[in-house]
């Protein structure tokens, strides 16, 4: 079957193109060329800063960074064992710290306050503390914590970072808890389950991965912080007291502070350390955006 | 009689069985509300504990905390200006070249970028920003810094000396590399994934069928991105550029490090110079009595200035326009 | 069901020469062949529709003529569509200059972000500097085919987002003949706006065919019926029957035509 229809087929005689200016097709080949450029620009520092890391890093690498303290002005070798445990209990500190809060405060947001203006103006000031400076967040807690208390402590370190948390656990629960389908909560109140137990075994549970996502991410985040730790946690050359008061060794502190002295074993410390505390933090980054794209 | 209460004591019945639940309830829900003033709570508190820790120095020192240009811990005479006025510059020259370089990503990854290089050149983008501001600052100190003096510095400042105002600019006493410019860079590419990843958010946030229309009037790439796109995107672009500038403002370690720490107003940008946040990181821990209190009040300004700048921000990204 | 449409009255040009030939095109999306083996030819100054079910492939050819499917890499065409005697689906066509030769006007309204003036002299702009009275006499004439020169004459400098979704559409009208397109394709225009903005639309296409060639998409078969004067009937990617649409719609020769028509399936 012909589907042309049936009668003198005539075509129109071709027609001379070239109406498209030279020079839009120079401005938007420049804008390619421009804009490709400047993306491989932006990678390029990144594998630079990378590149530099494991060059300097990887050097001063060895058991001993892992076993031994940081060594004293003038003393030889040493490692950044007392820094490296310091920094975990820290950011640990500041997990469990932030996580009941964060976690909380996102179920506010997006059950209970829905809607109200309230819930409106807390998600606000949220998105504020979430790019607040870290330097105020560390003066904040010098001076309700460290100046009464009389010195620096890890516990002072500890509720630093954890405020620095917060806002990143408290945005991504809500956000998380959102994505849960109302039907699934519908269905639990219609089994007579009060909300409180619809959101802790029903909408927590459907959103458990892209809680535990926000909980990495702001791991990430207060790990390799350093402004608030100068105000709070300060450091320390030996292994710190078992109950946290006094300054706290910690790696990101231990870095600034080895990296422009006069020692070389310092400065090679400072270089593992750096390497030590980037990679881990990139490996969490990853781990954590793996997480959310399976949950989303 | 108990004929007519028996049926009524079924429901007199339920709130027993309800009463533990109940209360679990009322805990869960008064707790998720606190956590949620909390939240509140911490931002008055930070606001409150910087005015009053630094409010001796703003008494003692009057306007003059803010306008004079003399610090000096000797004579107890604290001016906050060279710091002010370094915050703003460095902001400023991280935006200058920030800004453009964002944009042109987030163009390039939403409209340009083959789909098998879209993602991971977008990972790689976003970890620029999980890397630690103190890495920055090493690899701004160690790397950057030595580069800079030696092919810029030097070769610009022999060029421009002598000339009229980029003479004063862009010369260099010193060509250390340390100075306003350098950590000016080095916040450019610390605050390009933020703006990078909202402005590409939003850019993917524009209906297929806007852009489609725009390049069946014919447009090319650039003119699609140009007229339609980026006006589409409008006021948000400049509210992920003010966030961006919130985080320039703040920035304290990699600062600290590249910025030469020096105390004096220079004419200059290839001067050393300090901002607010690496001023407070230097001094705090040898601080006493009224040079505390005007670190804190350093501490106060950069909360207020960033504090406009961050609302501002959030009021314009929330602006998206939608179809 | 055949008797409540309402069938357009105008006659067709048996002579009309062939404005664009489509001849064993075939589509992907993908590894998914979405259009099989299409032959078809499209007159000059004619209303040409695409009807058949939601999938068919109607809305996909459509976006073949414009090139618009190649902004996405994964969708691939092959075969021929000879627009004036050149393939447009070969590499070597401008795809830029293809798009201002086909004009499209889509399902929902895009006015741009920018004055109703401006909206109408983009396209202009793109490919001509006229001087400002002229580029002032083409906008004017252009809202004035859309039929929407009266409603916007004296807010041109406002912007295109603050009209009525009917407004916009015509405005998206007037944008596309502004550019002098030969052909002029409409996919499902109307499907998002009320009966009365359809019908002043309607009204419009009855207009333009004086001077276009104008393919529609439409899940409406009243529509088609009454506006076009070719009909393309497409099912899963294939044509059905390509008749005058008179045809067509009274005197269908495949059975699953009729069936379409008379609404027992789709």
């Amino acid at each position: 079957m012909s589907l042309t229809t049936p009668s003198t087929v005539r075509e129109l005689p071709p027609t001379t193109w070239g109406r498209v200016r030279q020079s839009r097709r120079t401005a938007d080949k420049a804008m390619r060329i421009i804009t490709a450029s400047f993306t491989i620009i932006a990678i390029s520092v990144l594998f630079w800063i990378l590149g530099m890391l494991i060059v300097k890093g990887l050097g001063g690498l060895s058991v001993a960074t892992f076993t031994q303290i940081t060594p004293g002005p003038g003393s030889e070798g040493g490692g950044l064992a007392n820094a490296i445990v310091g920094s975990i209990i820290l950011t640990f500190l500041g997990i469990v710290v932030a996580t009941p809060i964060g976690v909380l405060a996102g179920t506010y947001l997006a059950e209970y306050g829905k809607g109200s203006k309230l819930a409106d103006l807390i998600r606000f000031i949220n998105d504020i503390l979430l790019s607040a400076p870290s330097i105020l967040i560390g003066l904040f807690v010098y001076v309700i914590l460290v100046e009464p208390l009389g010195g620096y402590s890890g516990w002072a370190g500890g509720v630093a970072l954890g405020i620095i948390a917060i806002p990143v656990i408290v945005r991504t629960t809500e956000d998380m808890l959102r994505l849960v389908p109302g039907p699934l909560r519908e269905a639990g109140s219609a089994l007579g389950a009060p909300p409180s137990v619809v959101i802790t075994s029903i909408t927590w549970k459907a959103a458990k991965a892209g809680m535990v996502t926000g909980i990495l991410l702001a791991l990430a985040r207060i790990a390799g912080e350093t402004a608030p730790l100068i105000f709070t946690a300060l450091n320390n050359n030996f292994w710190f007291s078992s109950n946290l008061m006094g300054g706290v060794s910690n790696l990101p502190v231990t870095i600034y502070m080895f990296a422009s002295a006069p020692y070389e074993n310092w400065q090679q410390l400072a270089w593992a350390g750096s390497l030590i505390i980037t990679m881990s933090i990139l490996l969490l980054s990853i781990i954590a955006r793996r997480i959310v794209r399976g949950a989303k | 009689m108990t004929a007519v209460t028996d049926p009524m004591s079924l429901p007199a019945a339920r709130p027993q069985r309800k009463t533990p639940k109940g209360t679990f309830d009322l805990i869960f829900r008064n707790a998720s509300f606190a956590s949620a003033l909390f939240v509140l709570l911490l931002l008055a508190g930070i606001m409150l504990s910087m005015i009053i820790g630094g409010w001796p120095a703003f008494r003692a020192m009057g306007l003059g905390f803010i306008t004079g240009s003399q610090w000096d811990t000797q004579a107890d005479v604290y001016g906050a200006w060279p710091a002010i006025a370094g915050t703003l510059s460095t902001a400023f020259i991280a935006l200058l070249i920030g800004v453009p370089l964002s944009l042109g990503i987030a163009v390039y990854l939403t409209q340009l970028a083959p789909v098998w290089f879209k993602q991971p050149v977008s990972t790689a983008i976003e970890l620029l920003a999980a890397v630690p501001s103190i890495i920055y600052g090493m690899w701004g100190l160690f790397v950057f810094v030595p580069l800079f003096a030696a092919y810029v510095q030097v070769p610009l400042s022999n060029i421009v000396e002598g000339m009229p105002i980029v003479g004063t600019i862009l010369y260099s006493r010193s060509p250390s590399g340390l100075g306003i410019l350098t950590a000016g860079i080095i916040l450019a590419f610390m605050i390009i994934p933020f703006i990078a990843s909202i402005v590409r958010d939003m850019l993917d946030q524009i209906p297929s069928v806007l852009r489609e229309s725009a390049y069946g009037i014919g447009a090319t790439t650039w003119e699609v991105v140009r007229h339609v796109l980026v006006p589409q995107a409008g006021v948000s672009i400049i509210g992920a550029v003010m966030l961006g500038l919130g985080r320039a403002l703040g920035e304290t370690m990699a600062v600290t490090f590249v910025v030469g720490n020096a105390n004096r107003l220079s004419g200059s940008i290839m001067d050393p110079g300090s901002t607010i946040a690496s001023r407070i990181a230097n001094e705090f821990n040898e601080a006493l009595g009224l040079q505390m209190n005007a670190l804190i009040g350093l501490g106060c300004i950069l909360f207020f200035v960033t504090f406009v700048v961050l609302v501002i921000a959030r009021i314009l990204v929330a602006r998206v326009k939608t179809f | 069901m055949l008797s409540t449409l309402e069938l357009s009255p105008q006659t067709l040009d048996a002579d009309a020469p062939i404005r664009i030939k489509v001849k064993n095109l075939d589509f992907y999306y993908g590894e998914h062949k979405a259009l099989k083996n299409i032959n078809l030819d499209f007159r000059d100054r004619h209303v040409t529709a695409l009807i058949g079910p939601s999938g068919c492939g109607k809305s996909t050819l459509l976006r073949i003529f414009n090139r618009i499917y190649s902004l996405y890499p994964e969708q691939k065409a092959t075969g021929e569509v000879m627009l004036d005697g050149r393939n447009v689906i070969s590499n070597d066509v401008d795809v830029n200059e293809l798009r201002s030769r086909i004009g499209m006007v889509f399902q929902k309204p895009t006015p741009f972000p920018m004055s109703i003036y401006d909206n109408v002299a983009f396209g202009i702009r793109l490919y001509e500097k006229p001087p400002k009275s002229e580029l002032d006499d083409r906008v004017e004439g252009a809202l004035r085919r859309a039929a929407l020169w009266d409603e916007v004459k004296d807010k041109l400098k406002t912007s295109g987002m603050g009209l009525s979704g009917g407004q916009q559409q015509r405005l998206c009208i007037a944008r596309t003949i502004a550019q002098k397109p030969e052909v002029i394709l409409f996919d499902e225009p109307t499907s998002a706006l009320d009966p009365i903005s359809t019908g002043k639309i309607e009204d419009l296409l009855e207009q333009l065919k004086v001077d276009f060639t104008i393919v529609i998409v439409t899940h409406n078969m009243q529509q088609a019926a009454r506006i076009s004067q070719y009909t393309a009937f497409m099912y899963l990617g294939e044509v059905i029957e390509f008749a005058p649409t008179n045809t067509i719609f009274m005197n269908p020769s495949k059975k699953q035509t009729q069936d379409y028509v008379t609404g027992r399936f789709g």
